[in-house]
């Protein structure tokens, strides 16, 4: 077995492919709980977004198509999230977990109604490759790496730098502050709620369009929760989330690039499934070391209600 | 009687009835002319918040209207409202703890205290804090400001925003003496510029001093309304409660037994790292009330903290009944047959959202008499000991299921002090204990201490309101940047020698 420059680049593009939705789904979700609001739908919202873009890939064979309806479909999500917990005031765990539940029901039946084909891994590929893609000497890296640093950066610029931002935090430590001198709680909130689904979304598009080029009904892996605990490993600075995906991307594409070393699956019986496993147990050590450390805004969780 | 201005505001016939069904208010004529400080009076629970909250656009009324200079009104949220001018100051602040004064000052402004604006805002805020003489550190904090200077804030904040009309929600209940003088200077100068207030309070010299009308609301209704050069404080008292209040506070000599708390020495760090009490030793002995008498942020809160287990002192000796007690969390502390009445009641006294019950017995609920079958708890026993609390206190509440944050401000630190006065403890902490209390209240409160001292308990007030310390305290030591300056009893510290210490001079 050979490590080099060479394997630490090809590890890195992995890693860095790795890093990109748990990234985007990161800084969407601290942009809707700096507002107040938590979605612990993330992976329902990721994987079924992920379902959306390919059938609208496939059916107008538009991969670009695709990932706007991966977005929209978060969006939807988002609007169904905030309906909900914003407007009706309702607990928002509860419809967190009833988006992941959704999802995970909806996914495997409407891959079937679609395509006909169920089972671990439908056999729904698509020649679109990787869509768009910066050479390096290793392997080809997405636009989507880069994109996500620069997403990561702009939301970091609205909420602590515009006068935008400045509001949404606000009403996510205290509502009654922020409405007492005139910011809609309620409209900050939910748009804040729909921008954060939009990266999820995207997030998942970006899983089934590009990196995987399929769907399959649990092509989303716990991303969506690993994206929660980045959250709180961030402190809620979308900076810092950036870098906590980008631990959760290594420890990925690590795993992923050990487990086709032929040396390691020899030695290793049952390799797959023991280096899967890296990172859902980087994401309880990260949880366990930041959670007492970082504070949450005041009011996430909690409806607004005047009366 | 001068002739007053145009009508600025007035409302007709304002009912509100909450989601729950409790009737706040019942058809409520009230009116505002330019110039005017009118003052709002009424008992815990009359309602005189709840009709500025209408006013001010936070909640909508059940029946009824609002006209704004003589024009009817649709203010359906906090933001029409400030834009017609009218803007509130509420009992608990509305502002994000978290930020710094600055950002609250601006928030939900044009200007983005990151943005172009900001220096420029600098200069006005400054320019007007100087201007009606409420000066604040405008980079601090506010979770690191004392009440007093949390009110400021409020006050710039709405100040700021070149409202017209401005409604205090009792302002001055956590301002001391000269930090009252002051805000009245700021309102008079409001009223020389052709602006109005709404001023409700609690007491009664004040609404005197500052108001030029009083309306007065008795369970949700106007009960009367009087100029204030025609009113006394006698008159009022029978306005808000419908009967004579007799404010003579009898008070037995005290006979004053040995230690049952002795401080030595404490040394206490306050949030932001500083020593805010340096080295106070006292002892409060039995059968006698100790009173703090000093102007908020001299180190008090982190005194009561301190004392009540909330915070550890870095240096120092705490003995409760000759116990060592300055290392015991505040769960322990209670376990000694300890009342604490916090000074913050809404962040330390109360959970907000559960029912008066469940707070009725907060920190009590190991208590063997409200256990029930195996691990559970005796529902029935506690919502018993709550009903008990709100008929012998007078708690006006819908029930012991009701949330606590149902309630008025007053009614809530009233389930806070029912809950620590009830199991007769041998050492009651009172912060601030009538902060926001009405009369009647109050009066109530400060009885009940001096029946606490009088069956040879010890108890020590700590209260920011001179006259109470007074009042109350057979010893009184007045506290002054972290230092106990001088310690005597009630007869040797005369109001004028109290008021000079608490300004730190020394005769
Ligand atoms: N959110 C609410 N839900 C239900 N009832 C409420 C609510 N807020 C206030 N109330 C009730 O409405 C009545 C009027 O309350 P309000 O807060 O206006 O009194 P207040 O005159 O301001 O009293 P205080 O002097 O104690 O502040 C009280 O009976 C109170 O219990
Ligand atoms: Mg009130």
């Amino acid at each position: 077995m050979s490590f080099d420059v060479t394997s630490v680049g090809a590890i890195s593009v992995i890693s860095l492919d790795f890093m990109v939705p748990i990234a985007m789904t990161a800084v969407g979700e601290i942009f809707a709980e700096k507002a107040g609001v938590v979605n612990i739908g993330l992976e329902g919202v990721m994987l079924t977004s992920a379902w959306f873009a390919v059938l609208i890939a496939w059916t107008v064979n538009d991969p670009y198509l695709g990932l706007i309806g991966g977005m929209a479909m978060g969006v939807a999500f988002g609007a169904l999230h905030s309906v909900i917990s914003v407007w009706l005031k309702g607990d928002q765990i509860i419809s967190g977990v009833g988006i992941n539940l959704f999802a995970l029901g909806f996914v495997p039946f409407a891959t079937f109604a679609v395509w006909h084909v169920s089972g671990v891994y439908p056999p729904v590929s698509f020649s679109f490759g990787r869509i768009a893609e910066i050479s390096t000497p290793w392997a080809p890296l997405s636009y989507f790496v880069p994109m996500s640093v620069v997403i990561a950066i702009l939301f970091w610029y609205v909420l602590y730098r515009t006068k935008w931002g400045f509001q949404i935090r606000a009403t996510g430590e205290n509502p009654e502050a922020a409405d007492a001198v005139g910011i809609d709680v309620e409209k900050t909130r939910i748009i804040a709620v729909l921008i954060g689904s939009a990266l999820a979304g995207l997030a998942g598009a970006y899983l089934s369009i590009d990196v995987v080029g399929q769907i399959t009904k649990d092509i989303s892996a716990g991303r969506g929760f690993i994206a929660l605990a980045t959250v709180v490993f961030s402190g809620w600075n979308p900076l810092v989330g950036l870098l906590g995906a980008l631990v959760f991307g290594y420890s990925e594409g690590t795993a992923t690039w050990l487990a086709g070393v032929p040396e390691v699956r020899s030695a290793i019986p049952h390799a797959d499934y023991l280096l899967g496993a890296i990172p859902y147990i980087a994401t309880l050590v990260v949880v366990a070391v930041a959670i007492g450390r970082s504070r949450p805004p005041k009011a996430v969780g909690i409806p607004y209600k005047r009366e | 009687m001068q002739s007053r201005g145009e009508e600025v505001l007035k409302t007709a016939a304002i009912t509100k009835i909450y989601p729950d069904g409790t009737q706040a208010l019942r058809g409520v004529d009230f009116d505002l002319a330019r110039g005017e400080v009118h003052g709002l009076l009424g008992e815990n629970g009359a309602g005189k918040t709840t009709l500025s909250k209408i006013l001010s656009g936070i909640l909508r009324p059940t029946s009824g209207d609002v006209f704004v200079n003589g024009k009817k009104a649709e203010v359906r949220h906090p933001k029409e409202a400030l834009k017609l001018g009218v803007g509130m100051v509420h009992q608990h602040f509305t502002l994000v703890r978290n930020f710094t004064a600055f950002e609250n000052i601006l928030l939900g402004t044009d200007v983005n205290p990151k943005g172009a604006g900001a220096s420029k805002a600098r200069q006005e805020i400054l320019a007007l804090s100087k201007d009606v003489g409420l000066g604040v550190e405008l980079d601090a904090k506010v979770e690191d400001l004392a009440l007093g200077a949390q009110q400021r804030v409020e006050l710039l904040k709405m100040l700021y925003r070149k409202v017209q009309i401005l409604i205090l929600d009792e302002p001055t209940s956590s301002l001391t003496a000269p930090e009252t003088v002051d805000l009245f200077k700021a309102v008079r100068r409001l009223k020389e510029e052709g602006k109005s207030a709404i001023f409700i309070t609690h007491k009664l010299n004040e609404v005197l001093e500052i108001c030029d009308r009083i309306t007065v609301l008795r369970h949700g209704e106007v009960s009367g309304r009087i100029e204030a050069a025609n009113a006394d404080t006698k008159t009022l008292a029978r306005m808000m409660v419908g009967r004579d209040v007799v404010f003579d506070l009898v008070k037995e000599p005290s006979h004053a037994g040995d230690p049952i708390l002795e401080v030595s020495d404490l040394v206490v760090r306050g949030n932001r790292g500083e020593d805010a009490v340096k080295g106070v030793s006292f002892a409060v002995r039995r059968g006698e009330i100790f009173g703090i008498a000093g102007v908020e942020g001299n180190g008090q809160t982190e005194l009561e903290e301190a004392l009540s287990g909330v915070r550890r002192p870095s240096r120092g000796k705490i003995k409760l009944g000759g116990l060592e007690i300055s290392s015991l969390s505040n769960n322990e502390i209670r376990k000694h047959s300890v009342g604490l009445i916090p000074e913050d009641r809404r962040q330390m006294g109360l959970i907000l959202d559960m029912s008066v019950a469940e707070n009725s017995i907060l920190g009590r609920e190991w208590e063997r008499r409200f256990r029930g079958q195996g691990i559970a708890l005796a529902w029935a026993k506690v919502k018993d000991h709550a009903s008990r609390l709100i008929r012998s206190f007078e708690i006006l509440v819908k029930g012991p299921d009701s949330p606590a944050k149902s309630m008025s401000g007053g009614n809530q630190q009233k389930v806070v002090v029912s809950r620590e006065l009830t199991d007769d403890p041998d050492f009651v902490l009172a912060a601030q204990p009538t902060r926001g209390l009405d009369v009647a209240a109050s009066d109530y409160i400060r009885r009940l201490l001096l029946k606490t001292r009088d069956s040879g308990k010890g108890v020590l007030v700590i209260s920011a309101d001179l006259d109470e310390v007074l009042q109350l305290s057979d010893v009184i030591g007045v506290m002054y940047e972290g230092k106990l300056l001088e310690v005597g009893p009630t007869e040797k510290m005369t109001r004028h020698k109290v008021g000079m210490l608490m300004g730190g001079v020394k005769e």
